[in-house]
């Protein structure tokens, strides 16, 4: 039988290091999704991943139990996301000027309905949500991430961020405006 | 709210996540007030266009791969070792262990009564408060040389001025990590002395190149000195020391430097 998760947890603090890998192993590809979903890579989100097992590791003191440890994880990996996508943020920001114009693709999908062109249509909106994401700071984006896209609670985002939940909500409605903002011509050009 | 006021677009998108308090009156208000039903079915269209990107997927073996690298960087947790004492005797054990503490408490407030006596004394603590900086720097050391290989693995080479800022900061932690590795070398720790070594190594390459960095430059020296290696070992010590910073910080006030 598979054991527990919080038996791992024990047998890691009593002195069984190698024990720590079935947790790895039984995690790391959702903490993989996440870290993906927040940092836009797979470069990154690897980089994530294994920080995030890290912090998991040196940490594993702090965990009490009273969460599951897949939550306490996440909340690491959250952090962790966070914090490179504020690194990479500065970079990012020279690029971001480069790339997709919104103007320009609301002219791309005039003829939206006609059939060869639902598939520029379609990339002229991934680029755009791409774009648009990258104009969030860290903070919005890895909000935005856990609430659209992890369908995780205020709650829940608040303590990934540690922050309160009002700032974790307005975190979330300051990324769906911008969000709106930056995606609004391909609706008026559709 | 229900029918005499429109709903805000954070109302709106509260509503949408379903994280609205009073979701029943929102409903009941959107199927009256065209104004709000329009601006919700835009906020849906909207928010329903955002798709969740799909990570390219991992191997079977990923989380195997993720756990052999970090493995080496692990240290054992020493353990709660199981009790040797039958249950009966613990109580007994109290009372001998509090009993001893009495008496060392006592031994101890007596060298800080002869302490105060004596100036010689504080050397041992002078000592130790030396210590703590040094974890402080060690600290402040690790953080800067985390960011420069950050900059120096995402650097562009065909732009030759943005690498000027790298060299220039190389130059200056190369003089502070000779310092560093030195104490490093004096305290015994060969992960921490290996990993500066590699720095310097690196740093030096860095800062002694004549023309400034170019395209061909940044690739040989992320090749060679294997950037993303060292980089992951900086992130390894620099998370160990910053788990001894808070005790360091709060034994260092009021320590006589």
């Amino acid at each position: 039988m598979e054991e527990s998760d919080h038996t791992i947890c024990r047998a890691v603090l009593a002195g069984d290091k190698d024990a720590f890998g079935a947790l790895v192993v039984r995690h790391s590809q959702t903490v993989f999704r996440v870290a993906y979903r927040i940092t836009g890579n797979d470069e990154d989100a690897d980089e994530v991943v294994q920080e995030t097992f890290l912090r998991g590791y040196q940490k594993l003191q702090s965990f009490e139990g009273r969460s599951s440890f897949t939550t306490w994880i996440y909340r690491i990996a959250s952090n962790c996301a966070l914090d490179l996508v504020g690194r990479r943020k500065s970079n990012a920001e020279d690029r971001i000027a480069e790339d997709h114009d919104p103007e320009q693709g609301g002219v791309q999908v005039a003829d939206r309905k006609a059939g060869p062109d639902r598939l520029l249509l379609s990339r002229e909106i991934d680029a755009t949500q791409e774009s648009a994401m990258r104009s969030l700071t860290a903070i919005e984006r890895t909000a935005f991430v856990l609430r659209h896209m992890e369908d995780r609670s205020t709650e829940e985002i608040a303590a990934a961020l540690n922050m309160a939940p009002n700032a974790a909500k307005q975190a979330v409605f300051r990324a769906v405006r911008k969000l709106r903002r930056q995606l609004a011509p391909l609706w008026a050009n559709g | 709210m229900a029918n005499t006021k429109h709903l805000s677009e954070e109302e709106l998108i509260e509503h949408y996540y379903g994280e609205d308090a009073t979701a029943a009156s929102a409903e009941r208000h959107l199927k009256v007030c065209a104004k709000c039903a329009k601006d919700y079915s835009d906020l849906r269209r909207d928010l329903g266009g955002v798709k969740s990107p799909a990570p390219v997927a991992r191997s079977q073996g990923y989380g195997e791969e993720v756990w052999e690298s970090i493995r080496g960087s692990l240290q054992v947790y020493e353990g709660r070792r199981r009790s040797w004492l039958p249950p009966r005797l613990w109580r007994p054990l109290v009372w001998v262990t509090a009993c001893a503490l009495l008496v060392a408490g006592a031994f101890v407030a007596g060298r800080v009564w002869q302490r105060r006596q004596s100036p010689t004394a504080t050397l041992a603590s002078d000592s130790q408060a030396r210590q703590r900086v040094v974890i402080w720097v060690l600290g402040d050391h690790l953080d800067r040389s985390e960011r420069l290989l950050v900059e120096l693995n995402h650097a562009d080479g065909k732009d030759a001025a943005a690498a000027l800022p790298i060299q220039s900061e190389a130059r200056e932690l190369l003089a502070a990590n000779r310092l560093v590795r030195q104490s490093a070398t004096e305290s015994g720790d060969p992960a921490l002395d290996a990993a500066l070594d590699r720095l310097e190594r690196l740093l030096v390459e860095v800062a002694n190149q004549p023309n400034g960095l170019s395209e061909a430059d940044l690739n040989r020296l992320r090749q060679e000195m294997n950037t993303d290696g060292l980089l992951f070992d900086v992130r390894v010590l620099r998370s160990r020391v910053m788990e001894q910073q808070p005790v360091a910080a709060t034994e260092l006030k009021g320590a006589s430097i």
